[in-house]
C-alpha cells in the first residue's frame, strides 16, 4: 500500500519546472535517447510497455504511434490533449503545473517517432496557469535546443504550440479538438469506418497522433527505462502506474500515482480514508457508471474496473458519503452533460435537456413513478445513437445510479424530497 | 479513384453488388429499401453530418468462417461505406426502436403548429413521423420558446422553434454557394442557425435553403400562406432568368403561379436555383400583365380586337414595303422567345415581309459576319458543358463577376474548387464578389481595357514555356505575332505584376476551362479579344479535346436560341449567311419561298435607321429597349422617330409607351417550347396555367397568324411541328425530338460541315 511514482518521481523536486533543474535529474535524456534509435525502435519500446491511453479509452499508445504512414509525402502533426474537462479529473493539471518538461519531453520523442514537425498541446480554456507554465518551459527548450529546427543537432526539426481551448468540455474529444484546432466549430467528427482514422487524416486531414498529456508524460521513463521495465508494473494488460485524482469524501484529496491493478480500497486509505461512510465510488470520471460502496472491492485496471460494471476512464476518482443524495447529484451530472452538449446530434442535444428538465421537476416535487423508467429509457435511446461519445457518457452514470440507487429515487419522487436529507434531518431530530 | 470497383454487400438478407465506397443510404435505394433521414444530402459537403442519427442501421461484416461480426453500435448509413462483405440490418426492432427515440426527441422542442406551417403536407418530419415515429410523446415539460417568424431577409423567413439542427441550410451557405452567410449560434439544445448578428440573410442562392429545410423552419416570405403543398399543381419548366436554362417546377393555383421550385437536372443545375430565379417570376401573376391589345388613339390606348390590331399593322407593313422597300421594315427581339417562336419571327419577316433586318442582339457587339469563335473553333459561344466544368483543372473567370451574372455556372465552377480542387483564376478590373467565394484565388487585377494585351500576354508566356500545344494553329506565326507582348511589357500596360503573370501562365493548361460574360461580348474591340482568347484556348490545347475550352457566356434565356434559330441579320438558321447563294436556295427550298439576299441592318443598324426616320415599321419582341438597349437614348430617339412601332410584350413597357399598337403576349408559363440555353442545351418548357386573358396570345400564334395578314402564311398549329422544321433547317436540331426529348435535354453538337449543308 504505497503510490509507485513514475510521472511523479521528481515532482516534488523544487524547480523541476525549470529546464536547469530537470536536466539535473535527468531530464531530456530520454530525448537524446530516443534520438540515436531509429523511429520504429522508439515505437517498439512503447509497444513493449504496455502502455495505453490515460485519456479514457484505454486504446494501446503503440498502436496509434504505428499507425502513421512512415514516409513524409504530406506534414504529419502530433496532437497532445490537454484539455482536462472530465468533472473530477486533475492530473493533466498538475503534470504540465508541475511537470512540464516531462510532457514536452514525451511530445518531442513521439514527434520523432511519428516522423512530425509540428506538435499542439490543446489546453483547457480554464487552465491558464497551467498554460502560463508550459509557454515558459516550451521557450526554455527552444533556448536550448530542444524545440525547432535540428534538434541538438540531429537535423531533427519539431515545432511545438499551445493551442487554449475556449471553455468547451466536448473539445476534449478528438476529433472536436481537431475541429476547434483547424478554426472551425467544436463539433465531433466522423469516426472509422466513416472516414479514415486520424492516424491517415486527423488536422488538415494529414496524419496526426493524439496523445492524452499523462500518456505523453509517460514516454520519456518508458525510453530512459526500457519498455519491460514499464511491463514490470502494473497488471499483465494495464501496465505500469496511473494517476488518479481523488476528490469527495476524503480526508486527503489530491493526486495519487498507483501501481495499475491497487485494490481500490487502499486507494482510499491513501487519499486519508473516507470522510465518514462511504457511500460510492466514481473511478473515471463524472461519465463512468458509478460503484456502490459494496461493489468497491475491486482493482483499479481497466480489466477490472470493467468487469465490476464501471470504467477506469481518466482516473478521476470521486468519493461519496452517506450524505449526498443520488438523485441530486445525478441532476448535477445531467445539467453539466445538457450543458457541455455540443448540439450536433439528435440524442445528445435533446436527450440531454429533456433528462434535466425531468430532474428538475423531481426535485421540485413533481415527479411520476414513470418517471424513473422514462430516464432509462431516454438513457438507452442516447447511448449507442449519439455522434460521439458525449451521448454516452451522459447516459452511463445515470442508468448506473437508477440501477444502485432506484430506491432513492422512489422516495424522492413518493414524498417530493430527499431520502438522504430527510434521514439527516431525523438523526438531528432525534439526537 | 478507381472507378465502379464493385463490392457484394448485404441488405436485409438481400446480397447485391454496389460500387466500393457507395453510402449505404444510396446502396438500400437499389433494393428498394428506405431509410429514413433529415440531414443526409448527396449534394452537400464533402462528407454528410451525420448528425441527425435517423439514418441508422445495424451492421457487420462477414467473417471467412461466414459468420457475421456486428459493430457494437448502430452506425449512421449516410456515412458507412459499402465494403466487400458488409451486412447491414435496415429494420431489425433495435432500429426501429432507435427511429422511434429519434423522432422523439426532434419533436419534444418542435411546435405541433403543422396547421399554419408551410411546409405541412410536403414535411420530411411529418412523413417520417407518420411511417416510423410515436403515435404519443412522452413529453411533459414545456418546450423551447424562440421567436417565431423572424424575416432574415427580403425572401427568407426563419422560425427558430421549427429547427432540427440538421444543418443543411449551413452547409448550403458555406459549401455551396460559398457565401456562408449561416452559421449555428450557441451549442446543446440552444443550438439555433443565424446570420452573424441577425444581419440580413444576402446570398444569391438563399431559397435553396427553404427547399432543403427538412422541416418549416426556413419558408420564403414570398409563398408563405399562399396555398397548401395539395391544393396546387406542377409543371416542369425552364427559368427564364439568365441563359442557364435551370430546370424549375412552376407551382400553381388556377391561373396564379404561388412559387418555383428547383428542378432536378444533373446536366445543368443538379437541383439548385438561384434567388432571380426562384423569386423572379412573380410578374407572371402580375396585376400589371396586358390584357388585349391596344392601339393609340389622339396619343392614348384603347383596346382593340386582334382582327383591328392585325389588319392595321398588315397594312402599314404593305404600305412600308411599298412605299420603301421591305428594307424599311424591321424587327428587334428573341432572346426571349422560344426557339420555335424566333425561329417563326424571322421566317416571318424574311419570308412575309422579305427583309433580313432582324436582330436578337442588345448589347455592344453586333459584329456582322460569322463569328470568330464560330470560324476557328466551331462553336458559336461555349464550348464546355457546365456538366464539365467541374472537371476542369484550371477555371480561368475572365472579365466577369460570374455568381451575378451566370449564378449557376458560377455554382460549378465553386464546385470545381470546392469539391474537386481546381485551381482558380480571376481577372477583373475591379473588385468583384466572385473573389470572394473562393479561398485566395489567383487574382490578376488588370486595367479596364487592357484585356487583349494581358490575353496575348498569358499565351505569350505559355509559348516561351515551350508548354503550347500545337491544335491547328501555327505556333511560329503566333510566336512572331506575340512577340512584342513580352511580360515586363503586359505587366507595365494592364497593371498586374509579373509574377502573377507568370503564375496564371503556369495555371493554364490542358483542362482549363476560360469562362468570360458580359465584359468580353460588350467589349469594343471584340473581334480581336476573341481571337487572342481562341489563340490561348488552342495553345492550351483545349481546341479540340478534353474538358477545357473557351465560353463565352450569354445574357438572355434564349439569347443562343435566337442565334441558332437565325435572328440575326446576316445569318439564316443554323449560321448560315444569307449571302451563300448555295445554302440560302436549300432553305429557299424548304419555305418553298424566295429570301432577300443581301444582309440586314443589325439593332444598332435598325435604331439608326429609325432614329433618322428611315424605319416605317419597328416591331419590338419582347424586349424593353427603351430601357435596356446599350445605348438607351438611341433607342429612345429610334422609337420617337419610326414611322409605326409595334410592341408585342407581357407589360406596358418604357417602350411600349412609344409604341402604336401593343401586343398582349404569353407568360412562358402559359405556353410550350423549347429554350436553348448558353451551353448548347435545347431543353423544354410546357404550359402550366391559361394566359390572364383571353386576348392574350403565345408569341408563336401571333406570328402565324401576322402572316396570314400579311398574305403569306406560314401554317403552323404547335410549337412541335415548328420543331420538326426547325430540325430539317437546321440539322444539329434533328435531334431535339421535341416530344421525345431526354429528361437533361440534348446538348446539340456542332461540326463546322453543318454551314451552307
Amino acid at each position: 500500500m504505497a503510490e509507485l511514482k513514475v510521472l511523479f518521481k521528481d515532482i516534488d523536486v523544487p524547480g523541476i519546472q525549470t529546464l536547469e533543474v530537470y536536466e539535473q535529474h535527468g531530464g531530456y535524456s530520454a530525448l537524446r535517447k530516443a534520438l540515436g534509435m531509429t523511429r520504429q525502435q522508439v515505437i517498439d519500446e512503447v509497444k513493449a510497455s504496455g502502455l495505453r491511453g490515460r485519456g479514457g479509452a484505454g486504446f494501446p499508445a503503440w498502436i496509434k504511434w504505428n499507425g502513421i504512414p512512415k514516409d513524409e509525402s504530406q506534414p504529419h502533426y502530433v496532437q497532445c490533449n490537454a484539455d482536462e474537462g472530465e468533472p473530477g479529473t486533475f492530473k493533466d493539471r498538475e503534470l504540465m503545473l508541475r511537470h512540464p518538461h516531462q510532457l514536452i519531453e514525451g511530445i518531442i520523442i513521439a514527434g520523432y517517432a511519428t516522423l512530425s514537425k509540428v506538435g499542439y498541446i490543446y489546453i483547457r480554456g480554464e487552465y491558464t496557469e497551467p498554460a502560463r507554465v508550459m509557454r515558459r518551459a516550451i521557450d526554455e527548450a527552444y533556448r536550448a535546443g530542444y524545440l525547432g529546427k535540428n534538434i541538438l543537432g540531429s537535423g531533427v526539426d519539431f515545432d511545438l504550440y499551445i493551442h487554449m481551448g475556449a471553455g468547451s468540455y466536448e473539445c476534449g474529444e478528438e476529433s472536436a479538438m481537431m475541429s476547434s484546432i483547424m478554426g472551425e466549430r467544436g463539433q465531433p467528427r466522423l469516426k472509422f469506418p466513416h472516414a479514415p482514422l486520424p492516424t491517415i487524416a486527423g488536422l488538415w486531414n494529414c496524419p496526426t497522433l493524439i496523445n492524452n498529456v499523462e500518456t505523453l508524460s509517460c514516454v520519456p521513463a518508458i525510453i530512459r527505462n526500457g519498455g519491460a521495465w514499464y511491463a514490470s508494473m502494473g497488471t499483465e494488460k494495464s501496465t505500469g502506474t496511473k494517476i488518479f485524482s481523488v476528490s469527495g469524501h476524503v480526508n486527503k484529496p489530491g493526486n495519487y500515482e498507483v501501481e495499475m491493478g491497487t485494490p481500490l480500497m487502499e486507494l482510499l486509505e491513501l487519499a486519508g480514508g473516507v470522510k465518514g461512510k462511504l457511500k460510492a465510488v466514481i473511478p473515471g470520471g463524472s461519465s463512468v457508471p458509478i460503484l456502490p460502496a459494496d461493489k468497491c472491492d475491486v482493482n483499479l485496471d481497466y480489466e477490472s474496473l470493467q468487469a465490476a460494471g464501471t470504467m477506469l476512464g481518466s482516473g478521476g476518482f470521486m468519493v461519496l458519503n452517506d450524505t449526498v443524495c443520488i438523485v441530486k447529484f445525478m441532476r448535477r451530472t445531467a445539467a453539466f452533460y445538457a450543458h457541455e452538449s455540443c448540439g450536433k446530434c439528435t440524442p445528445c442535444r435533446e436527450g440531454t435537456r429533456w433528462m434535466v428538465k425531468i430532474f428538475d421537476r423531481i426535485l421540485a416535487g413533481g415527479g411520476r413513478m414513470e418517471d424513473i423508467d422514462l430516464l432509462l429509457d431516454i438513457c438507452d435511446q442516447i447511448d449507442g445513437r449519439s455522434y460521439c461519445a458525449l451521448g454516452d457518457a451522459a447516459a452511463w452514470p445515470i442508468r448506473a445510479s437508477i440501477k444502485h440507487f432506484r430506491h432513492e429515487y422512489e422516495y424522492f419522487i413518493k414524498h417530493g424530497h430527499s431520502m438522504v436529507e430527510a434521514q439527516a434531518e431525523h438523526s438531528v431530530g432525534g439526537r | 479513384m478507381a472507378e465502379q470497383e464493385l463490392v457484394t454487400i448485404e441488405i436485409n438478407g438481400i446480397e447485391l453488388q454496389v460500387p466500393k465506397g457507395e453510402m449505404i443510404i444510396e446502396s438500400a435505394k437499389r433494393i428498394g429499401v428506405d431509410i429514413p433521414f433529415f440531414c443526409y444530402h448527396p449534394r452537400l459537403g464533402k462528407e454528410q453530418a451525420a448528425n441527425c442519427r435517423m439514418c441508422l442501421v445495424e451492421a457487420g461484416t462477414k467473417q471467412p468462417d461466414g459468420s457475421v461480426r456486428m459493430m457494437p453500435k448502430p452506425q449512421t448509413s449516410c456515412t458507412l461505406p459499402a465494403s466487400q462483405g458488409l451486412v447491414v440490418f435496415t429494420d431489425t426492432v433495435a432500429i426501429q426502436k432507435a427511429r422511434r427515440g429519434i423522432l422523439e426527441f426532434l419533436l419534444i422542442n418542435h411546435p405541433l403548429d403543422c396547421p399554419i406551417c408551410d411546409r405541412g403536407g410536403e414535411c420530411p418530419l411529418q412523413n417520417n413521423t407518420l411511417f416510423y415515429g410515436p403515435g404519443v410523446s412522452r413529453f411533459v415539460e414545456e418546450k423551447r420558446h424562440l421567436p417565431k417568424a423572424f424575416p432574415i431577409s427580403d425572401y427568407v423567413v426563419l422560425d427558430r422553434e421549427r429547427c432540427i439542427h440538421c444543418a443543411r441550410c449551413t452547409r448550403f451557405s458555406q459549401e455551396i454557394s460559398g457565401d456562408a452567410q449561416l452559421e449555428f449560434l450557441k451549442r446543446g439544445a440552444d443550438t439555433m442557425v443565424s446570420t452573424f448578428q441577425n444581419t440580413e440573410f444576402t446570398s444569391r442562392f438563399s431559397g435553396n435553403t427553404i427547399e432543403l429545410c427538412p422541416v418549416g423552419a426556413l419558408t420564403s416570405r414570398v409563398y408563405r400562406f399562399r396555398a397548401r403543398p395539395w391544393d396546387m399543381k406542377s409543371q416542369k419548366s425552364i427559368c427564364t432568368r439568365c441563359s442557364n436554362g435551370c430546370n424549375i417546377w412552376l407551382d400553381y393555383r388556377p391561373n396564379r403561379l404561388v412559387r418555383v421550385l428547383g428542378r432536378e437536372n444533373e446536366a445543368v443545375n443538379e437541383e439548385w436555383t438561384c434567388d432571380r430565379g426562384k423569386f423572379g417570376h412573380e410578374y407572371i401573376s402580375s396585376d400589371r400583365r396586358l390584357l388585349s391589345p391596344l392601339v393609340r388613339r389622339d396619343n392614348r390606348f384603347v383596346t382593340a380586337s386582334w382582327v383591328e390590331v392585325y389588319q392595321l399593322i398588315a397594312s402599314r407593313i404593305r404600305q412600308a414595303v411599298e412605299e420603301r422597300g421591305a428594307g424599311a421594315v424591321g424587327a428587334i427581339g428573341g432572346a426571349h422567345l422560344s426557339n420555335e417562336e424566333a425561329y417563326l419571327l424571322q421566317k416571318l419577316m424574311r419570308v412575309a415581309v422579305g427583309t433580313n433586318n432582324i436582330d436578337h442582339r442588345l448589347e455592344r457587339n453586333q459584329v456582322a459576319g460569322g463569328d470568330t469563335l464560330l470560324a476557328r473553333l466551331g462553336v458559336p459561344f461555349t464550348q464546355t458543358a457546365i456538366a464539365d466544368i467541374e472537371k476542369a483543372k484550371t477555371i480561368f473567370i475572365f472579365g466577369a463577376d460570374l455568381v451575378d451574372e451566370q449564378p449557376i455556372v458560377f455554382l460549378r465552377a465553386r464546385k470545381a474548387w470546392f469539391r474537386f480542387g481546381a485551381k482558380v483564376i480571376i481577372a477583373h478590373p475591379e473588385p468583384t464578389e466572385t473573389e470572394l467565394r473562393f479561398d485566395e484565388p489567383l487574382v490578376l487585377r488588370y486595367r479596364a481595357g487592357t484585356e487583349t494585351t494581358l490575353i496575348n500576354g498569358l499565351s505569350h508566356l505559355i509559348l516561351q514555356s515551350g508548354r503550347a500545344v500545337t491544335d491547328g494553329i501555327s505556333l511560329e506565326e503566333l510566336q512572331a505575332s506575340l512577340s512584342e507582348y513580352t511580360p515586363a511589357r503586359v505587366a507595365q500596360e494592364t497593371g498586374v505584376a509579373e509574377d502573377a503573370l507568370r503564375e496564371a501562365a503556369n495555371l493554364l493548361g490542358e483542362g482549363t476551362v476560360i469562362l468570360c460574360a458580359g465584359r468580353v461580348r460588350n467589349h469594343p474591340e471584340y473581334a480581336v479579344l476573341a481571337n487572342a482568347l481562341v489563340n490561348l484556348t488552342l495553345l492550351t490545347g483545349n481546341g479540340s479535346r478534353g474538358n477545357g475550352g473557351l465560353n463565352i457566356l450569354l445574357p438572355e434565356v434564349n439569347s443562343h436560341g435566337a442565334a441558332d434559330m437565325g435572328v440575326l441579320p446576316d445569318l439564316l438558321p443554323g449560321y448560315v449567311p444569307v449571302n451563300d447563294r448555295e445554302a440560302r436556295e436549300r432553305i429557299e427550298r424548304i419555305w418553298k419561298a424566295s429570301l432577300p439576299a443581301e444582309p440586314g441592318l443589325s439593332t444598332q443598324g435598325m435604331l439608326e435607321a429609325a432614329a433618322e426616320g428611315k424605319l416605317q415599321v419597328l416591331y419590338v419582341i419582347g424586349e424593353d429597349i427603351a430601357q435596356k438597349y446599350h445605348d438607351p437614348e438611341l433607342a429612345q430617339r429610334a422609337l420617337e422617330n419610326a414611322g409605326f412601332v409595334i410592341v408585342q410584350d407581357l407589360f406596358l413597357t418604357d417602350t411600349a409607351q412609344y409604341a402604336d399598337v401593343v401586343l398582349p403576349a404569353a407568360s412562358v408559363a402559359e405556353k410550350e417550347g423549347t429554350f436553348t440555353n448558353t451551353e448548347r442545351r435545347v431543353q423544354r418548357f410546357w404550359k402550366a396555367m391559361n394566359p390572364p386573358s383571353p386576348d392574350v396570345k403565345p408569341d408563336l400564334n401571333i406570328f402565324a397568324e401576322l402572316a396570314v395578314y400579311l398574305g403569306k402564311p406560314l401554317p403552323v398549329f404547335s410549337a412541335e411541328q415548328v420543331m420538326e422544321e426547325i430540325g430539317q433547317v437546321f440539322p444539329a436540331y434533328a435531334e431535339c425530338c421535341y416530344d421525345q426529348m431526354p429528361a437533361e435535354g440534348v446538348r446539340w453538337m456542332p461540326t463546322l460541315t453543318d454551314r451552307g449543308k
